[in-house]
């Protein structure tokens, strides 16, 4: 009896939380399966290879919190950085930037614009979002990529390069990270979100402008998708349109393994990040030990499941 | 005879606090049995074990004198208990016809029959006096009329036992009158009547025997005919309540609102009206008849089509609910679940909701020793019951609830504010406690308009009442001229 409910009370634990255990199985999981996996040169990759997924579904989490969903992010990656490969065929580096940031906020506002004034479902309108602009992102570049010009070798260098050890682009990550969670936590911004997401009408009533935050929630996840495409084309140096195709499931799914509600009103940006850190592992360890990308997809997917029906277990346990 | 429904020695407590304790409670068949006590007493706890929601921990259950085991809400179902809950559970995007025959859909046969549903649903809905087009969207239907399809649905099934839990919470006195004669007429058919309530006065209307329960205990079971509303009180409360109302002290002032000719989606047909400072005006009227309509345009909540409104003498120019609380107008929702507050959210949130920039530095950044601090006063002011200001609102009573949707205003400093039915669903200790705090904002000289559809909390709170009938002001009555019947004639058109 009493180890029973000692177990009981593990499990309630691990349920708890899940995201955090399921993240320790993996890393032990994957330290046993593969001895490169714990190499810095593989952990490096790794951090790369989740970065733009990972700054993505911060703005992707802000907008699932409000009950909405951002289907437009993987175009906007693959126009912006296609813009911005463009860009610096004749601008200078800061104004490339700029622009492109710009661009993609603009697309965001847009989502932002459609969802809060004109109350369009936000799948419905960021799928229109997302088809125009990878539309647009072919156009632009005629179809093919666009190579960085030389003389924007910082760009490059930036890219590829480490500051303090680390990879450049895992340090936007970590910033756009605390960011996002000082917002939810100590900022009222995070919080009428969150609220809004619970119960909107009741936010309405309470004297709060609710399609101000549903704007500014779209045009972030449009800004922090054009940082994503920004630092993808400085990793490259290439500026592709078909890049990022799917990477708005990749996001969804990243959010949604960090136990964010899709109805909205409850994620947090740890549990996010450690969303994606999972899929990242998920991805990697099964490369190291050459599991075939098809195979690859089908466990993607059953981990997936796996985590949601553990949040199941959490929300009937309370 | 025997005891239709019999429950002995039932208890249950939910992760060591025991909601109820050895209650016993015994209902004859063709007898209206009320159930009454303060929310939080146990009253929904001990019928949804009836239903099969949750299950017993100790104690038996015998219908007809004979033992049974209620498992899920299949097995009660099969023993004939109907049960209308507090929260409905009607599915809004199907008809009201569907809606109605919702657990008998496959009945007959694969393919739905349309028009033979509808037309049952027609007949069962006329049947308890009502009328309500069987083809439409329950989601459209006002909550009164959700509550009487949820009454049909009940009895589409042939029930032995009928429980209803606060059915009139939210019916205008003529729906009450047509749900009573129902009643009557189950009760006479020997349908066992289980009738929860926080409305004394019904009880003595309509039930024959009635039982209190108190923290989770049951009294013995009264012949209403032989008790008075004061002993059953003092049994809820455990003290005699001196009076429900405070006394007003009213302090008339200048005007502060006035509200000419306004107009809003047919609901709302050319109302004027004025208010003073530390005046409390109420709004009487029928379901539908257009006063939660009036508010809500009056807060900008929905955009009204015609009409001008003045804020001491000025001309607003309110577009949402967001500018109408800058300029210092509040409202309390009437459906505090869906609008009043936030029930996953903690009670300091949902506070400073109304007031975040008062809680924060520049740029946002929460103070949180001064939004608790503002929270807990604002808990200890109102009296609500809570361990601490984290705590989800969702978990707290109905009364306790209410007082947090009311607290949001306090930290305003409205100089209006509208409160939707005050204390629907509130137990009457809370009751006194909410009557008490209007009271003492009308003294401070914020001018209240109180919307309810409770006679008497209306005459018992209020200085000056409007009554209201199909989107307009039927009459005004002042202090001295209050009476149920008038207010009652005018709300039905018969003056």
């Amino acid at each position: 009896m009493d180890t029973k409910i000692r177990l009981r009370r593990y499990l309630q634990f691990v349920i708890k939380y899940n995201t955090v255990f399921i993240f320790l199985v993996m890393l032990v999981v994957s330290a046993i399966v593969s001895d490169v996996f714990f190499t810095t040169n593989n952990l490096f990759n790794l951090v790369r290879q989740v970065t733009p997924v990972g700054i993505i579904s911060m703005g992707m989490l802000l907008v699932i919190l409000t009950g909405g969903i951002d289907l437009s992010v993987g175009s906007i990656v693959a126009m912006v950085g296609v813009l911005c490969a463009l860009f610096t065929q004749s601008m200078p580096l800061p104004l490339v930037i700029i622009t492109s940031l710009v661009c993609g906020l603009m697309v965001g506002s847009v989502s932002g614009y459609l969802v809060s004034i004109h109350k369009l479902a936000p799948f419905i309108a960021t799928l229109a979002i997302m088809s125009i602009v990878r539309g647009l992102g072919f156009i632009i570049s005629k179809g093919a990529p666009v190579l960085v010009n030389e003389n924007a070798s910082a760009l490059t260098d930036f890219g590829s390069g480490n500051s303090l050890g680390i990879p450049n682009p895992a340090l936007i990550l970590f910033l756009v990270f605390v960011i996002t969670a000082v917002l939810l936590k100590y900022n009222i911004f995070g919080r009428i979100i969150i609220a809004i997401g619970s119960n909107e009408e009741a936010v309405r009533l309470s004297g709060i402008k609710v399609s101000a935050y549903k704007f500014s929630v779209y045009a972030i996840a449009g800004g922090l998708s054009a940082v994503a495409g920004i630092i993808t084309t400085a990793r490259t140096a290439v500026g592709s349109p078909v890049m990022g195709v799917g990477m708005e499931l990749d996001v969804i799914a990243a959010v949604v393994i960090g136990g964010a509600r899709l109805s909205g009103g409850k994620g947090t940006a740890i549990n996010t990040l450690l969303g994606v850190m999972i899929l990242g592992m998920i991805g990697n360890i099964m490369n190291l030990i050459n599991i075939p990308a098809y195979s690859q997809q089908v466990i993607k997917g059953l981990i997936i499941i796996f985590a949601v029906l553990l949040q199941r277990f959490q929300a009937n346990s309370n | 005879m025997v005891n239709r429904v019999e429950l002995r020695n039932i208890s249950k407590s939910f992760g060591g606090i025991s909601a109820l304790k050895n209650v016993t409670f015994k209902v004859m068949p063709g007898e209206i049995h009320a159930l009454v006590g303060e929310n939080g007493a146990g009253k929904s706890t001990l019928m949804k074990i009836l239903s099969g929601a949750y299950t017993k921990d100790n104690g038996q259950i015998f219908i007809d004198d004979t033992e049974v085991n209620i498992k899920n809400t299949h097995d009660s179902k099969k023993l004939g208990i109907g049960i209308i809950y507090q929260e409905f559970s009607l599915v809004p995007e199907l008809s009201v016809a569907e809606n109605v025959f919702l657990n008998q859909l496959g009945r007959t046969g694969f393919w739905m029959k349309q028009g033979k549903l509808q037309k049952e649903a027609e007949i069962l809905i006329n049947s308890i006096g009502f009328s309500i087009n069987p083809s439409s969207k329950a989601g459209d239907l006002s909550i009164a009329q959700q509550q009487i399809v949820e009454i049909s649905k009940a009895l589409s099934e042939h029930v032995r036992i009928l429980i209803l839990d606060e059915p009139s919470a939210v019916l205008g006195p003529q729906e009450i009158q047509k749900l009573f004669d129902t009643l009557d007429r189950l009760k006479k058919e020997g349908v066992a009547i289980i009738y929860i309530s926080h409305h004394l006065s019904e009880i003595f209307q309509i039930a024959d025997r009635v039982t209190v329960l108190k923290d989770g205990t049951s009294s013995e079971s009264l012949h209403v005919s032989e008790t008075d509303r004061d002993s059953i009180i003092r049994l809820m409360l455990g003290r005699s309540l001196e009076a429900m109302y405070p006394v007003r002290n009213s302090i008339i002032g200048e005007e502060v609102l006035r509200v000419v000719d306004i107009y809003q989606a047919d609901k709302v047909r050319g109302v004027s009206f004025g208010l003073k400072a530390g005046e409390i005006v109420g709004i009487a009227g029928l379901v539908g008849s257009g006063r939660t309509e009036t508010a809500r345009a009056v807060f900008a909540a929905d955009k009204r089509e015609k009409g001008k409104i003045y804020l001491s003498g000025k001309e607003l120019q309110i577009r949402s609910p967001r500018e109408a609380v800058s300029k210092g107008i509040g409202m309390v929702p009437e459906d505090r679940k869906q609008h009043g507050v936030i029930l996953s959210l903690s009670i300091k949130i949902n506070i400073s909701l109304t007031d975040f920039r008062g809680v924060s530095y520049h740029f946002g950044f929460i103070k949180a020793k001064k939004e608790s601090n503002n929270a807990i006063e604002l808990i200890r002011k109102l009296a609500i019951k809570t361990e601490n200001e984290n705590q989800e609102v969702g978990y707290l009573s109905g009364g306790n609830q209410q007082k947090v949707s009311l607290a949001k205003w306090l930290n305003r400093n409205c100089k209006v504010l509208i409160i939707d039915e005050p204390t629907r669903g509130v137990d009457v200790g809370a009751k006194v406690e909410i009557y008490n705090l209007i009271n003492e904002l009308s003294d401070k000289g914020v001018a209240i308009i109180v919307i309810s559809s409770e006679t008497a909390e209306l005459m018992g709170t209020c200085d000056r009442i409007l009554v209201m009938r199909k989107g307009q002001i039927q009459g005004e009555l002042a202090k001295n001229e209050f009476s149920e019947e008038d207010i009652l004639r005018m709300s039905i058109g018969a003056n």
